[in-house]
């Protein structure tokens, strides 16, 4: 499963020493640099408050930076509004609070935004969500409303929502942090699935045995760095910062 | 509103004990300890001499003749009688469209948690027998013409017979089918001015002749549908951004919300007069209805800014990461939720509108209070102010109460929807 990231794949995300201040001085971000190959699936570990939620964020621009670059999928990222939605089509989100449509049933929750973004017709992309959710499990829930599933199930529709717009790029924000213990394989289930296919993953987690499992890379985040990037077997069993060994230590 | 479920027997005593019925509840309701039983003889006490009062004077010594000699002019002015007929269709299309609407609302296709949804609920009976109840004693105690009485109750007739149809076979038509209707309200508005001002073939009837409940009911619906866009577009320009946007409409809400209600409306019959050149000049009728629509509006922009605030910034980010623009996300995500979390305050807030409307009397209009005050003017009706009063308190009472049940039943309908999209 771990496949070392080839150095010719095409970059599709490419982070240069971004630095970001909060609007209150805090300096969030303080030169991170990442590359992700496509394809690849990197894991971004780190303690609370490393940074590592909000230099995800900034790749989809949710958050800004001040400084640095970060080119996702050849588009350099600016304040061009018209470069910031071609690049949030191409780029999928999911959050630790899912961030589901309350007001939509399940199946309306797919099918809004290809609909109304990439102007599809309407019966297409039902065909499309239905076979989505039931490559998550969850076919018979299409009519229901999100507050009628459980948090395991509606995060596996939330990943079904984002796989909907056909992303080149999924990024995860502690999708798993919010649930119930029981329902964290499932939705880890449905992740591992995807990362067995071609898409581009970048995933903040505390979940080592999935980094173990699935990642290509993990990354250890501290104070709006990035200190460590390795392949699994070395980040957990050989790491050479002694940053990454105190902080395995105490999440192991 | 309703009595305590009754408990479960705690033990085995005898049945004999267990008080059972409507004598047991309203013991348990009203006279459960000593200090309860004492304030309920009170309160009862004072209830029932207040109705006793209230209902000898009505019978005894009241002259209902100002009320039944004008009930005409009361409800539509000095609208021209040969051009009457016009109001009776106007009534027939939106006691048809009220009846659909009712019937598709209680006819949801989504039961709620108690399984299936009865055609008729406890709140529709009562709805509907308190409406056959109205048509029938109000045109006879105004002692109308037999055909004037008739045709009120088919008015009433045909209302509640499309809400049984509706009822029955509205969950069978298509959704589509079902999302139109609404959309015939804004159609069915347009249709009523043009029947109710002419034109295009009719003949005008200017609107210094509309008047009483029409007018009311005129202005009032008026403002609340110019005023709720513009109270939408208002609540978002105080939250967004742009320093501009977020100054002009912080200024124009705490401007309006810091002048009485007459005063704007002055200033607009007189100062709007002066400023505006003659052709530009609507007619003062106009010029009131626009005042209050941007008075009303300064005040739903808070209820919706409330509302606003209460949608999680995560829906926002879900939508925009799905590549939908600002427009997009706003309309069809955040706006619907912050609506729905702003309902209770936007009723509020349109009866307050409604009995607003009772201002415009003090500037001449000759709206329901200011037709009841000409009509008391004349010396024939001299001393009868009180029973002219009572009707039109029934009368505002009415239209607010009707206001009120629907908003109470779409509360309910979306929140049988589960809400929460988060843990």
């Amino acid at each position: 499963m771990n496949l070392q990231p080839s150095p010719d794949r095409a970059l599709m995300i490419d982070a240069q020493a971004v630095e970001k201040w909060y609007a209150n001085g805090f300096h969030a971000l303080r030169g991170a640099s990442l590359q992700v190959g496509r394809g690849e699936v990197v894991v971004i570990m780190g303690p609370s408050g490393s940074g590592k939620s909000t230099f995800l964020r900034t790749f989809n621009a949710l958050e800004e930076f001040q400084k640095g670059s970060i080119t996702v999928d050849g588009i350099a990222l600016s304040n061009d509004l018209r470069r910031i939605d071609a690049i949030r089509r191409e780029v999928g989100m999911v959050f630790q609070q899912f961030n589901l449509f309350p007001h939509l049933s399940v199946m309306e929750n797919l099918t809004l935004a290809p609909v109304l973004v990439r102007r599809r017709s309407g019966a297409e992309v039902e065909s499309q969500a239905r076979a989505l959710l039931e490559r998550v499990g969850i076919a018979e829930q299409a009519h229901k409303y999100p507050g009628q599933l459980s948090g395991g199930q509606q995060q596996r529709v939330a990943i079904a929502r984002a796989l909907c717009m056909e992303p080149r790029i999924l990024l995860f924000d502690e999708p798993t942090s919010a649930l119930d213990p029981e329902m964290v394989r499932e939705v880890l289930e449905v992740m591992q699935d995807l990362a067995a296919d071609d898409i581009t993953m970048v995933v903040v987690t505390h979940e080592v045995r999935f980094a173990r499992q699935v990642a290509h890379r993990v990354v250890l985040m501290d104070e709006g760095l990035v200190v460590e990037e390795a392949p699994p077997e070395t980040f957990f069993t050989n790491p050479s910062h002694g940053r990454t060994r105190r902080f395995l230590e105490q999440i192991l | 509103m309703n009595g305590p479920p009754t408990p479960p027997p705690i033990d085995a005593r005898p049945a004999g004990r267990l008080a059972t019925g409507l004598a047991a509840r309203l013991r348990r309701a009203l006279f459960a300890t000593p200090v309860d039983a004492l304030l309920s003889v009170v309160l009862l006490a004072l209830l029932i001499w207040g109705a006793v009062g209230l209902l000898s004077w009505a019978t005894t010594r009241a002259d209902w003749a100002v009320v039944r000699l004008n009930s005409a002019l009361l409800l539509v002015g000095r609208y021209p009688l040969e051009q009457q007929w016009r109001l009776w269709l106007l009534a027939v299309l939106l006691a048809a469209q009220a009846g659909l609407s009712w019937g598709l609302l209680r006819a949801s296709p989504r039961p709620d948690r108690l399984g299936r949804v009865p055609l008729w609920p406890r709140n529709d009976r009562l709805a509907a027998v308190l409406l056959a109840l109205l048509a029938l004693v109000l045109p006879a105690a105004l002692g109308l013409a037999l055909t004037l009485q008739l045709r009120w109750w088919a008015l009433t007739g045909l209302l509640l017979l499309i809400r049984w149809l509706a009822g029955r076979w509205g969950p069978q038509r298509q959704a589509r089918l079902r999302r139109l209707v609404p959309a015939l309200w804004p159609l069915l508005y347009v249709l009523g001015l043009w029947l109710i001002g002419g034109g295009l073939g009719l003949r005008a009837v200017t609107p210094s002749d509309w008047g009483g409940l029409l007018l009311t009911l005129l202005m009032a619906s008026f403002a609340m549908a110019l005023s709720f866009p513009l109270g939408v577009l208002l609540a978002l320009g105080r939250r967004s951004a742009l320093p501009l946007l977020r100054w002009g409409s912080v200024a124009y809400i705490e401007f309006i919300r810091g002048a009485p209600l007459i005063t704007l409306l002055f200033v607009g019959q007189n100062i709007l007069g002066f400023l505006l050149p003659a052709g530009l000049n609507p007619d003062r009728v106009w010029r009131a209805a626009w005042v209050l629509t941007f008075f009303a509006a300064a005040y739903l922009a808070e209820a919706i800014r409330s509302g606003l605030a209460g949608v999680p910034r995560g829906q926002l980010e879900a939508a925009r990461s799905l590549g939908l623009s600002m427009p997009q996300a706003l309309i069809h995500i955040v706006i619907p939720q912050a609506l729905r979390i702003a309902l209770p305050a936007l009723m509020g807030q349109f009866i307050a509108l409604l009995q607003d409307t009772t201002l415009l009397s003090l500037i001449g209009l000759l709206d329901l209070l200011g037709t009841a005050r000409s009509v008391m003017a004349n010396p024939q009706f001299l001393g009868h102010s009180s029973e002219m009063y009572l009707t039109l308190a029934v009368l505002y009472w009415l239209c607010c109460a009707a206001l009120g049940l629907g908003s109470r039943a779409l509360e309910h309908r979306l929140a049988s929807r589960p809400t929460g999209g988060g843990p």
